[in-house]
């Protein structure tokens, strides 16, 4: 089975049918999906604000990063849950969109982010103000993730500017795009 | 027509686009930092913090915020005026939009400041909640509800 194969089975589905088709719901969707975005990126601006000393310099940043962890993972889970019920419900066309593409490779970068950041700074906020400064690695930490989250929204509203030719795509009259 | 000039944020493709992305960016600022105040208020979140000092640290990014989003929402309109007046996403968006400026800078406000009894607390927390999210769905209804004439 290949991706586009994997899209159109995904895409074919009664609830992705639904989504895509209804008026109303699809919009509701996507609503939930920036609803998301707002807390998600408040928890994550706040979080990385907290280690480059900007905002709750009183507050230790173990503390901070530790009960913004909660309201991080509900926004987190909003964003994607609701994310993939957009990104199925137009599976073919978003394998085609060049921003698409953009937006997983970047959430791959997040998952880069996170295996090199994770233990040092996120998990270890503790260590952290212990230090008299706070370490280089966690404001490193803090710009990267700040400036890959704005990407991953900007990428993510493009994605609704693009609208691969299907039809023509379909008739077979673009055997190669996008591949 | 409102504008009866050729609106130069018309002529570049990109311009549109990019003011979109600061009004995201801006809202998300806006709304997540008001929203962690609020979950604060309801127990939830940054609970070592003392929550008239949470919300004093936060107020400049939720103004930043705030005023990112109402200098791209006005351009954004003026790509094209007769639209956004005739479509009522946009009329209930900008009423909730003036009824959640003023519930910020009255009630809530006096809450955080110790003015109000703390048991509305609470009710303040969700009435925020609320208002700020309805501005979402509004901001995204307006591109899938039909606008007479349009």
């Amino acid at each position: 089975m290949s991706l586009l194969d994997f899209a159109l089975w995904i895409q074919n589905t009664g609830w992705a049918t639904t989504i895509r088709m209804s008026a109303y719901l699809y919009p509701a969707v996507l609503s939930t999906h920036l609803a998301g975005i707002a807390l998600f990126g408040g928890t994550i601006l706040v979080t990385d604000l907290r280690l480059l000393g900007v905002v709750l310099r009183n507050q230790p940043a173990a503390d901070v990063v530790n009960q913004l962890r909660v309201p991080k993972r509900v926004g987190f889970l909003m964003v994607a849950t609701f994310g993939l019920l957009l990104a199925s419900s137009k599976a073919e066309e978003y394998y085609y969109n060049p921003f698409f593409r953009a937006k997983l490779a970047l959430l791959l970068l997040v998952a880069v982010h996170a295996l090199i950041f994770r233990g040092g700074v996120y998990n270890n906020t503790a260590a952290l103000d212990q230090a008299r400064r706070m370490p280089g690695k966690a404001k490193l930490a803090a710009v990267l993730s700040l400036l890959l989250w704005i990407s991953i929204a900007c990428v993510g509203r493009g994605i609704g500017y693009i609208e691969p030719p299907l039809e023509k795509l379909h008739a077979g009259l673009l055997g190669g795009y996008g591949k | 027509m409102l504008i009866a000039f050729e609106n130069p944020l018309n002529e570049n493709a990109l311009v549109f686009p990019i003011l979109e992305c600061l009004h995201i960016l801006g809202f998300a600022v806006t709304v997540g930092t008001i929203a962690l105040v609020d979950f604060r208020l309801l127990g939830f979140g940054l609970r070592s913090q003392n929550v008239a000092k949470l919300a004093k640290a936060l107020a400049p990014w939720t103004l930043f915020g705030l005023v990112t989003v109402l200098l791209s929402g006005p351009m954004l309109f003026s790509s094209d005026p007769d639209m956004y007046y005739l479509n009522l996403s946009f009329q209930i968006k900008m009423v909730l939009l003036l009824v959640a400026i003023a519930f910020h800078y009255t009630f809530r406000r006096k809450l955080l400041r110790g003015d109000l009894p703390p048991g509305l607390s609470k009710a303040v927390a969700c009435v925020s909640l609320a208002l700020w999210t309805s501005l979402i769905f509004t901001g995204i209804f307006i591109a899938f509800v039909v606008t007479p004439g349009h």
